[in-house]
């Protein structure tokens, strides 16, 4: 797929990997929706998801953070805010 | 009548609770709870949905005062909370914001317009009023009610006090990342603090940073109410937590790994509690220096022959274990497993019994079943299904499962498959759902 990047795809793999989802990591849309109705990702998920992205890229997340909401809406979104805040 | 006070002690001017770094005290509390219970519906049960801490104790603390009932439903999957609604029909609800329950009237708990009296009465309730009905899941579909006298809800935060070696005098402020409207939170965040005179964090902290940023918020000496999720995410990341008195998990088996790492990195002391929806909390252990369980003080523990049971004052009938233990004597035990159909997600309980049965009723499932797969020990264990269902796919039954079911217990994966590996008998064994999932699983590796 031309129009994801490759750190939205090496993410990709990170959400399926670690929340066991039976999902080519190439199906995740970078627009579409993490939790709720799109990949109907939940709070504990948030948190592991949140434990792997700070083993990978030294990025922690917090829900004071204003941009929290942005930053979990989707694939692309959650990309933006690691690239903005990523450590290694 | 015997009665037990809504509070363990009162002091006016003591702080209760802690919204933004703004105290709010008892004395207000008192107010607030006054004038909420003025305005409330003369109706016998109610669900509280606020998300706020401090007004979910408003409305539950008004609703003992007007001898109300409140229900603890068994999720917010919408489906559950109309299931509850239809069964408990002359119900009503309390929020803090837009949630609603059709077909039931919503009435807001208001954000604390109440100023403080000093001449205010605690009030005393009836030990046996019912305070609350938490609900497990029942054989046939519908979940069964469990009533909680006020007088049990006391008993086990005063023995649970005594155990964590609490004193009043102390004036400890817990943070709690676990919600209030489970056994445990409301046991641990609410129970506890009001009956040992201590305070609480208003919010849910999710994120390590989150939790650090909340502690900081309240003053020392602090308590974390939390799971053994939350321990590991803050051990991960070598989160600089504020200082923490006493760390207290409890909803899944914490290792003892773990535990030992959180009180070298926090200089603390990790606590489980053991507890399950038809006794509440029950046992403690300090999870790096025993690996027994010590029930709580007034319980006793009996070996019978239909299996290990537990009596207190506080129970009409002994109450027997849902998962597999071995008494060393009346008041320790050795936790051996879980049960075989009872699962805990997250701190969510559930039986596996009940939800392969929402499964089969699902338009277009002939056979399903749910299955915990072995823990790893890495992330938390998440529950598998495997489905027959010719012409359906495996989204379109999610998308029907998660109108009826807690989303924590959607399968992970779902499989569909032409057939259950079911016995002469009918039966479906462990062994062979085990079998069946390794044999999928090494498919899935050869990309077949």
């Amino acid at each position: 797929m031309s129009d994801v990047s490759p750190l939205e795809a090496e993410v990709a793999k990170l959400i399926v990997r670690t929340l066991t989802l039976k999902l080519d990591p190439a199906q995740i849309q970078p627009e579409e929706p993490l939790f709720g109705d799109g990949l109907g990702l939940d709070s504990i998920d948030a948190l592991e998801l949140s434990l792997a992205i700070f083993q990978s890229y030294g990025h922690q997340i917090r829900s004071d953070d204003p941009d929290i909401v942005a930053t979990f809406a989707s694939l692309r979104s959650l990309c933006q805010s690691i690239e903005k805040h990523r450590m290694k | 009548m015997n009665r037990a006070a809504l509070l363990g002690l009162y002091h006016a001017d003591r702080v209760l609770a802690w919204e933004n770094g703004r105290s709010m005290t008892y004395g207000r509390f008192l107010s607030d709870v006054e004038a909420l219970a003025d305005q409330l519906p003369e109706k016998p049960t109610v669900i509280n949905l606020a998300d706020d801490r401090y007004r979910f104790l408003v409305g539950f603390a008004a609703a003992l005062v007007r001898g109300q009932t409140t229900l603890l439903p068994p999720s917010r999957a919408p489906g559950a909370l109309a299931q509850i609604a239809r069964e408990y029909g002359n119900s009503y609800c309390l929020v803090d914001g837009t949630q609603h329950v059709d077909p039931l009237p919503s009435y807001q708990i208001p954000k604390g317009t109440g100023s403080p009296t000093d001449t205010a009465k605690v009030p005393q309730i009836p030990i046996d009023h019912p305070a609350i009905v938490a609900f497990t899941s029942g054989s046939t579909g519908s979940p069964h009610p469990h009533f909680k006298t006020w007088g049990s809800l006391v008993a086990v935060a005063r023995s649970t006090g005594v155990r964590l070696g609490i004193k009043t005098s102390d004036q400890m402020t817990v943070v709690a990342t676990v919600p209030h409207q489970h056994m445990y939170g409301l046991e641990a965040s609410i129970m506890l603090p009001m009956q040992h005179g201590m305070a609480f964090h208003t919010g849910r902290p999710l994120f390590p940073e989150d939790v650090r940023s909340a502690l900081a918020e309240v003053p020392s000496p602090r308590m974390l109410v939390t799971t053994p999720l939350h321990i590991r995410a803050c051990v991960t990341t070598r989160s600089r937590l504020p200082p923490v008195e006493c760390i207290v998990s409890a909803t899944a088996p914490l290792a003892s790994s773990l535990a030992k790492e959180a009180e070298t990195l926090f200089q603390t002391r990790v606590y489980e509690v053991y507890g399950f929806t038809e006794a509440g909390s029950l046992a403690t252990r300090r999870t790096v220096a025993e690996d027994t369980w010590q029930v709580l003080d007034g319980i006793t523990l009996h070996q019978e022959s239909a299996g290990c049971s537990l009596r207190a004052p506080y129970f009409r009938e002994p109450v027997f274990f849902p998962d597999l233990v071995s008494l060393q004597g009346p008041h320790r035990f050795v936790l051996h497993g879980r049960g075989t159909d009872l699962v805990n997600i997250g701190g969510h309980r559930g039986s596996l019994r009940d939800l392969s049965q929402k499964l089969n009723e699902i338009e277009g499932v002939q056979d399903g079943v749910f299955f915990l797969p072995d823990e790893t020990g890495t992330a938390v264990t998440r529950l598998i299904a495997f489905v027959v269902a010719p012409d359906k796919a495996a989204e379109h039954i999610v998308s029907a499962l998660r109108t009826v079911i807690d989303p924590v217990f959607l399968p992970r994966p779902l499989y569909l498959v032409p057939h259950l590996p079911r016995n002469e008998t009918g039966k479906l064994t462990r062994e062979a759902l085990r079998e069946l999932l390794h044999g999928l699983q090494n498919k899935e590796r050869h990309g077949t």
